[in-house]
């Protein structure tokens, strides 16, 4: 019991081992790779992703899920993009992506929670609507022109070798994450996914709470677009397909629990990282990055297995223990006996 | 703990009066009046179905009441939302504690005030140290035994500053050192003036920490007054029907037409599992063996163990004389022998399927129903046999069993259970929650399967309806057997007693 | 009793047939069909011209056949989105057994539907017998199957984007061969697995098991179901669907790629539910599925042909058509809704009285 209490306990400490663990595995094989430069490349590659993996695991927290994350990225990326490379004011520009995550957010939000209608279901339909409208903005022609100076930023540093992207999205992960667990409201999101009848005895607007969530969620995912036309410079009308799945592929990873109110979201962060960094490290192990999904869905299909495996035996223990506890008590009769 | 320092000793932390409330035609709380004074620990006791949980989601403001005052400190009170009734002060302990598993005791404790955290941290820190709890605020809440969970959740209350503590039979899932640390905690809350509702199943308990008591039965109060005042004998008599002492002269002469002499249908030895130890019974064709006791005494543990749901401890099962211990479930169908869920929706009905999909479903291994395909006629033969039979009101077959009254849906689930042809049927609480008629003719079901030879074990909360129909019951109490009356000892007050863990010698030599 | 006896009336055969499960559903579907055909038939008459129909239907028959089937896993209340990467690992398992491996090109279709029975197995393995999510479980199978479908695609000789191709002519003459001249094979394939699929879910005793799995899993263990054996074989199920679509797809292209059917996925999640499956399971019928499945390939096929939309942006039409859908289900099951349309019938009854 107690070696699951702990794994429970850390469990993105759990995840930052195992990435600890899995440069170390490949510094062994090729020792070229444990240089600054290269592992700071891994990370820096994750921002995107530790965004959107953010923003998935508000959406996961409280007991639901959000597939249209990856079109939210690509639309804010088009537009953004096109009113950047036809001039605009890049603050303005900001604005409209982040809006588009504002309403992208709120109208999942509202299906999800105020319609009651299944989270997977709602997001894979308002998906399929942005992915549509993200080929009406970018169309055959690609966003391939932006300016240099947009580019650029992509690749300033701000600390060692860690670009302003890199460290702006640790900064707002880590305030995030003390805003979750430090604050009142932060932790109504946990508690909603915890236990949504119990939240609501305590007085916890469960509704408003989810719709919260996903209004983040299609923040992030948003400014996450931003970044990617940034640091990539093209925007086709593919990109970030898929996205959606890494995101979630990465919460798993950071230990957050698709069940709901389980996890921290320095924990997603993490898990981006190493979604990120596992064709980065392929390449270094002298694997072709063709192993890149395989070994994911490997990892991804292990760690869920592996934690629903041990939560069953926790609940199966409990039960148990206390309808062992029932007859444990005096043996049948004894008060009828003293009479 | 300023919550405590009261005006006045002698107004009433809360009033009832004249509570009516009713669930469609069905009376569930006749009349209620009730006072509970700081440091009161009222117990409060009554069997299944009495109306105490309804009385508290009323005070709680789950529920609204039909008709009656409820008042806190002498005011008028609405009670519409809970909300409103922990403003109040009061606080219900639920029987299952709504913790946030995942969340470590003091966030547990502390989630949805308005109030900043070092101030409830301090508040807590100095609660804790008062009562002179040790509970280390850092462990998660899944990690926490049921009494701790209970222990968080009263903190939880007193933080609110509740005045007025609803327990819901705490010590139901506890051990008796859990009991025992349980019952310190709610002395001591006794002493700040705290005033304690606390419902309960076990007789002995009352004596041990209430002050005053109150016993409800059928929906209303037939006894209330301080603990001194009564015997456990007397206790016993308050959860009776009145007219309960005639019965037992009229039905002491009945006699059993059981042949006691051939081989038991179903025979248990030693047979242990979680959540009952060590039971031996025997069942006779053609006997309906009733099984008394309260609401986890590991009754239904018993029988879906037997079922196959969960892990035989030890002991065995013989069906027919054959061994079917630790059998999967649809083995023991096979064998024979089928089970009546307690809980209907839970386990029993497939609400969005038709009637013939519920009377059949569990007829869908062996040929009965075809081999491959599935044969309308047989299945349409099976379904009219037993709507017909058992006379169950239904549009056609092809009504979704969810839109049935409850009386009837409990006709189907039984005549799912009868469809596999069984030699023995496990009835779980088979009148639980249904209407006088459909009642009446549930038990004019049992009367009929008997008469066909079917061996029937009862499992029954209703002492009424254990006198009804039982040839012979055994009562368990903490998951043993403690008494076992034959057909002429079976009355209400013994069942009763024994089913509260009071055995009479007499009985028990029986 | 016996009066109200079920098969002998009380109601019409028509009113029974009218309120029995699904129908009025079905019935709404072939409605949205009979729309659709008059709309794109009015823009354009080539869209009424059954062989160009045909000839499209290549494009959305992955659709109709895996989703089919994917109606069964949501039924038992799971989800199956890695069917899509099956398709790809079908395809290009074929190629890379016949091509390089030298098996008989039948051979190597046996060991592809085989290798997708594997990975359905594998996957309602981990969800049914290890209870975890069918999303999480599957999400990683669509990661894995689509990398083993590339690794697979490095044992050939040919250069993974280019695919395989020079299939023998038996195996091309699946999508060539027209049935009296005039029906392609797929189509005749589409509907025999419609038609098992129908017999299977709707007069077996295992497609029985299936519903009442789905719609109470608890009571379903009481009456001695297996429920676990029933889950995984649903996921089977599924990928050997995908495996017969990956089969056709590969046919018909005459070439065999690793990321074939890549987006499939968001077109048969939303014909399963437009069909009228209940993503918590328990209901849902194979002719729902099949025509939603034909409604949303109809619109794929005509949108294009009639108001030249670029084929790109045909998820915005779906996705419009899905979310209207479930939104449609939501507010009609909101009793306050039904309580507002029961007053409406009732008074206009009591208006027609009067009149």
């Amino acid at each position: 019991m107690s070696a699951v209490k702990k794994f429970f306990k850390a469990r993105e400490f759990t995840s930052f081992l195992f990435l600890v663990g899995l440069f170390l595995i490949v510094g062994v094989i090729n020792p070229g790779f444990l240089t600054l430069d290269n592992i700071s490349a891994c990370f820096n590659s994750s921002v995107v992703y530790t965004l959107i993996a953010v923003g998935m695991a508000f959406a996961i927290f409280i007991g639901e899920i959000d597939v249209s994350v990856g079109s939210t990225m690509g639309l804010s990326a088009a537009v953004a993009g096109t009113m950047i490379q036809n001039g605009s004011n890049w603050l303005l520009a900001f604005l409209v992506a982040i809006l588009i995550g504002v309403v992208v957010g709120l109208v999942n939000g509202w299906g999800v929670a105020v319609m009651k209608i299944p989270s997977l279901i709602f997001t894979l339909g308002t998906n399929g609507i942005l992915r549509g409208l993200m080929y009406l903005q970018v169309g055959v022609e690609q966003v391939n022109s932006l300016p240099k100076e947009f580019k650029d930023v992509s690749s300033m540093t701000l600390i060692g070798s860690f670009t302003i992207y890199y460290c702006c999205a640790v900064a707002l992960t880590v305030g995030i994450h003390f805003l979750l667990t430090r604050t009142k409201r932060g932790r109504w999101f946990i508690a909603v996914g915890d236990n949504a009848g119990g939240a609501e005895l305590v007085g916890i607007p469960a509704t408003r709470t989810k719709v919260m969530a996903y209004l983040i969620c299609g923040v992030l995912s948003a400014a996450a677009g931003i970044i990617f036309a940034s640091r990539i410079g093209i925007v086709t009308s593919l990109s970030g397909n898929g996205y959606e799945m890494k995101a979630v592929a990465a919460c798993v990873l950071g230990g957050i629990s698709l069940s709901g109110g389980v996890g921290s979201v320095i924990g997603a962060g993490i898990g981006a990282v190493i979604m990120a960094s596992i064709s980065y490290l392929l390449v270094f192990m002298g694997f072709s990055s063709n192993y890149d999904n395989a070994i994911t869905g490997v990892i991804l299909i292990t760690i869920v297995v592996v934690d629903a495996l041990m939560q069953r035996r926790a609940a199966v223990n409990n039960r148990h223990a206390r309808l062992a506890a029932r007859t444990s008590a005096a043996p049948g009769g004894k008060e009828g006996l003293e009479q | 703990m300023e919550a405590v320092g009261n005006p006045g000793k002698n107004v009433p932390l809360l009033t009832v009066r004249g509570i009516y409330k009713s669930f469609g035609l069905n009376a569930v709380l006749k009349g209620i009046d009730l006072d509970v004074m700081p440091g009161e620990v009222l117990a409060l006791i009554g069997g299944n179905g009495a109306g105490k949980s309804t009385l508290m989601k009323i005070i709680m403001g789950i529920y609204s009441h039909d008709s009656g005052q409820l008042a806190v400190n002498g005011e008028a009170a609405a009670l519409n939302r809970p909300a409103e009734a922990l403003a109040r002060g009061i606080y219900m302990v639920p029987q299952e504690p709504l913790l946030f598993p995942n969340m470590n005791v003091e966030e547990n404790i502390t989630i949805g005030f308005d109030r900043g955290k070092a101030e409830l941290h301090k508040e807590l820190a100095d609660t804790m140290a008062g009562i002179g709890w040790n509970l280390d605020l850092s462990r998660k809440a899944s990690s926490l035994s049921i009494a701790e969970q209970q222990l968080v959740e009263i903190l939880r209350g007193i933080l609110r500053h509740a005045k007025l503590l609803i327990l819901d039979e705490p010590t139901s899932a506890l051990t008796f050192d859990e009991v025992k640390s349980l019952f310190k905690v709610v002395r001591d809350l006794r002493e700040k003036g705290i005033g304690i509702i606390y419902i309960t199943h076990r007789l002995a308990e009352v004596f041990d920490i209430a002050t005053h008591v109150a016993i409800m039965r059928d929906g209303m109060i037939t006894i209330q007054g301080p603990v001194e005042n009564f015997t456990r004998e007397d206790l016993v008599k308050g959860l009776l029907p009145p007219d309960a002492a005639d019965h037992t002269q009229a039905k002491g002469g009945a006699s059993s037409r059981v042949d006691y002499s051939a081989q038991p249908v179903l025979e248990l030895e030693r047979f242990s599992g979680y959540g009952f130890s060590d039971v031996s019974l025997k069942v006779w064709p053609g006997e309906i063996l009733g099984v008394a006791g309260v609401v986890g005494a590991g009754r239904t543990e018993m029988a879906t163990t037997i079922f196959g749901m969960d892990k035989a401890l030890g002991g065995r099962v013989l069906l027919n004389g054959r061994d079917i211990t630790g059998k999967k479930t649809r083995q023991v169908i096979a064998a024979g022998l089928n089970y009546v869920p307690e809980d209907r929706h839970l386990n029993g009905l497939f609400k969005i399927c038709d009637v013939s999909a519920n009377t059949t479903s569990a007829s869908l291994f062996g040929g009965a129903l075809g081999k491959v395909f599935l044969n309308r006629k047989s299945e349409f033969d099976l379904t009219e046999k037993y709507v017909k039979n058992f006379r169950t009101k239904v549009t056609g077959h092809d009504q979704l069993a969810g839109s049935l009254s409850g009386g009837n849906q409990q006709k189907i689930v039984i005549g799912r259970s009868l469809a596999t042809d069984p030699g023995v049927v496990i009835l779980d609480e088979p009148t639980r929650g249904i209407d006088a008629a459909a009642r009446g003719d549930v038990y004019h079901i049992i009367h009929q399967l008997r008469e066909q030879g079917l061996s029937i074990l009862l499992i029954s909360s209703d002492m009424e309806e254990l006198e009804e129909l039982a040839d012979r019951v055994v009562t368990m109490y903490q998951g043993r057997v403690n008494a076992e009356f034959q057909k002429a000892d079976i009355n209400q007050d013994n069942l009763t007693a024994a089913a509260f863990g009071i055995v009479k010698r007499e009985a028990k030599e029986a | 009793m016996s009066e109200k006896s079920p098969k002998l009336g009380g109601q019409s055969g028509l009113r029974r047939l009218w309120n029995g499960p699904n129908f009025r559903w079905n019935f709404f579907l072939l409605i949205l069909l009979a729309g659709e055909c008059a709309v794109f038939g009015a823009a354009n008459e080539k869209f009424l011209s059954l062989t160009r129909v045909f000839t499209a239907a290549n494009d959305f028959l992955p659709i109709c056949m895996i989703s089919i089937f994917v109606t069964f896993v949501m039924i038992t209340g799971g989800i199956d989105i890695q069917v899509s990467s099956i398709v790809g690992l079908t395809s290009i398992v074929i190629g890379v057994a016949w091509q390089d491996f030298g098996l008989n090109i039948w051979a190597a279709v046996a060991l592809a539907v085989v290798v997708a029975a594997l990975c359905g197995a594998l996957s309602g393995f981990f969800i049914a017998y290890c209870g975890v999510q069918a999303m999480v479980v599957t999400l990683g199978g669509s990661f894995l199957y689509t990398g083993l479908a590339l690794l697979v695609s490095t044992l050939s000789s040919t250069e993974a984007y280019k695919g395989i191709s020079g299939f023998p002519d038996s195996f091309k003459a699946l999508t060539k061969i027209k049935l009296f001249d005039f029906i392609p094979l797929q189509i005749v394939i589409f509907l025999a697995m419609v038609v098992v699929a129908h017999l299977l879910l709707h007069c077996t005793k295992y497609g029985r098991k299936i519903y009442l799995v789905g719609v109470n899993p608890s009571a379903a263990e009481y009456s001695g179901v297996n429920s676990r054996l029933v889950i995984m074989s649903t996921y089977i199920l599924s990928a050997v669907s995908a495996a017969i679509a990956g089969i056709i797809m590969t046919s018909y292209l005459g070439t065999a790629k690793s990321d074939l059917g890549g987006s499939l996925t968001m077109n048969i999640i939303t014909a399963c539910v437009l069909g009228g499956t209940l993503s918590t399971g328990g209901k849902g019928s194979v002719l729902g599925t099949a025509m939603a499945a034909l409604a949303i390939g109809l619109l794929r096929f005509g949108m294009p042909l009639c108001f030249k939309i670029q084929a790109q942006y045909l998820d915005i039409p779906v996705g419009v058509l899905l979310v209207v859908v479930v939104v449609g289900r939501a507010v009609a099951s909101n009793p306050n809704v039904i309580a507002w349309f029961g007053r409406l019938r009732g008074r206009g009854k009591e208006s027609r009285i009067g009149a």
